[in-house]
């Protein structure tokens, strides 16, 4: 009987010593946000379904810290949109994620949200990218829970690596802009 | 009740001219003008009972003189009798009479039906686009456009193997 | 026999009020170096009230009567006074007489604000 293997998730760069750890303030604070992040579950359709058996026991979203899911977007760190975004749905996505305090994240989970999915039509929005920055984009019609587990697991990495001063770059304020989100400072 | 008795009532106080009666899966459908279909339903919701309005939807023929109708679903809960009343519209003259002074459930109906295919009710209070975005300037329902729109900019065709 | 008490004793206080305000002012240093300056992206929809992602039609408040507020305000002064009443109660006989025309100057300092307030209609429910 072979033994399990357990991929163990690295730990930053940094030099350790018998009972210390020390590593950049990026990394710890990266490292921090990374395994507890609140994720806003604005889930419309099927793939709702699917992140609720995410969410629940067998595959246990709540294991990689997020296990406070928060409706409203002031308390959030990961907007999951899952399912199909009407075009008349489209400036509330907008809105919600706009009062998303920063650091924010986007996960487009399923076909629906990353491109519109097969529902080519007048009424159906064609990404939600159309409208927010996305940032993980989960395809399936609707993924796996074990797909949307790899999803929040890559939005992990790309939290353990982002730099503190990120979301204050004139990078992130264009960006934002590319989107129609107009900042007043 | 049964249909032959609905329709005979029903004809003893309409003119059977320019009026269509058939049955269809055991469904009595009568097809009327735009001008008395408000008292029909009239008719049919005070003395014969008929007191829900299923729906009301629209349709296009585009091959028919008259392109555009409305159609009213409505249910005798009592004696559980369905009726279909038909009328129709040319696209240029889309307007039909509003029954929501009769049945406060066909304001969101008509909204519906105006939305998709462009019908105009006279006389409702609130008649603009329920379930499609404001700035839509046509109406989806029609069948007015080609399958594949080639100036549209939803979908990046070498996706799609176009 | 009362125990004298030297300066010295007080310094557990001043420490302890030293400590406090200190942690406070830390905390807010600390933010403010760690946090950045003010070069956080703010947008107008963003500071607005969370509508679930609509548009925000007119202001949550309503307009409710003040007297809500003013019978309760009057009942916290008084109340404030009544608790003055429990220490006169249990010394009354050692205060002798110059400590009860003490508590009367007292109470009729509250008597002249009640009369104020009697004779300016705050107590009238249905104005």
């Amino acid at each position: 009987m072979n033994e399990p293997i357990y991929k163990k998730v690295a730990p930053p760069e940094g030099y350790s010593a018998p009972g210390v750890y020390a590593t950049t303030l990026d990394k710890l604070v990266g490292l921090a946000r990374a395994n507890s992040i609140w994720p806003l579950p604005f889930a419309t359709s099927c793939c709702g379904i699917e992140f609720m058996a995410t969410m629940a026991a067998h595959y246990d979203l709540g294991r990689f810290g997020a296990e406070r899911l928060s409706f409203s977007p002031r308390q959030a760190d990961l907007l999951m949109v899952m399912g199909t975004i009407a075009k008349k749905m489209a400036p509330i996505v907008q809105q919600v994620y706009e009062q998303m305090a920063e650091p924010r994240w986007v996960l487009a989970v399923g076909a629906c949200a990353s491109s519109g999915g097969i529902f080519d039509t007048y009424s159906v929005l064609q990404g939600i990218d159309r409208v927010v920055p996305v940032d993980v984009y989960v395809p399936g019609c609707p993924p796996r829970p074990e797909q949307i587990i790899d999803g929040v697991m890559k939005i992990q990495d790309l939290i353990k690596s982002e730099t503190l001063r990120r979301r204050y770059s004139p990078e992130y304020r264009s960006l934002l802009e590319k989107y129609g989100i107009q900042p007043i400072n | 009740m049964s249909n032959e008795e609905v329709l005979k009532q029903f004809l003893e106080k309409f003119d059977a001219s320019d009026l269509h009666a058939s049955e269809s899966f055991d469904m009595l459908t009568i097809t009327l003008n735009t001008g008395r279909i408000h008292d029909a339903i009239k008719f049919l919701r005070n003395d014969l009972g008929f007191g829900f309005l299923t729906d009301i939807c629209g349709i296009h023929y585009p091959d028919a003189e008259k392109q555009l109708g409305v159609i009213y679903h409505l249910h005798n809960l009592q004696e559980n009798i369905r009726i279909r009343l038909k009328t129709f519209v040319t696209i240029a003259n889309p307007n039909v009479p509003t029954v929501t002074d009769l049945f406060a459930g066909a304001n969101w109906m008509e909204r519906e039906t105006f939305d998709f295919y462009g019908i105009i009710f006279d006389g409702h209070p609130n008649l603009k686009r329920i379930l499609n975005v404001d700035y839509l300037d046509y109406y989806p329902l029609r069948k007015e456009y080609p399958l594949e729109d080639p100036t549209r900019e939803d979908k990046e065709d070498h996706f799609f193997g176009r | 026999m009362e125990k004298q008490f030297v300066p010295e004793d007080f310094v557990p206080v001043v420490l302890q009020l030293g400590v406090a305000l200190g942690f406070v002012v830390l905390v807010m240093v600390l933010t403010h170096i760690i946090g950045g300056k003010r070069r956080r992206i703010r947008s107008i929809r963003k500071e607005d009230n969370f509508e679930c992602g609509i548009e925000i039609k007119g202001n949550a408040r309503f307009p409710f009567s003040v007297k809500y507020f003013l019978i309760a305000i009057l009942f916290v002064l008084f109340d404030v006074e009544v608790i003055f009443f429990y220490p006169w109660a249990v010394g009354f006989r050692d205060f002798g007489w110059s400590g009860f025309w003490e508590m009367i100057l007292f109470i009729g300092f509250f008597l002249s604000g009640f009369y104020y307030i009697y004779k300016k209609g705050a107590l009238d429910w249905n104005k």
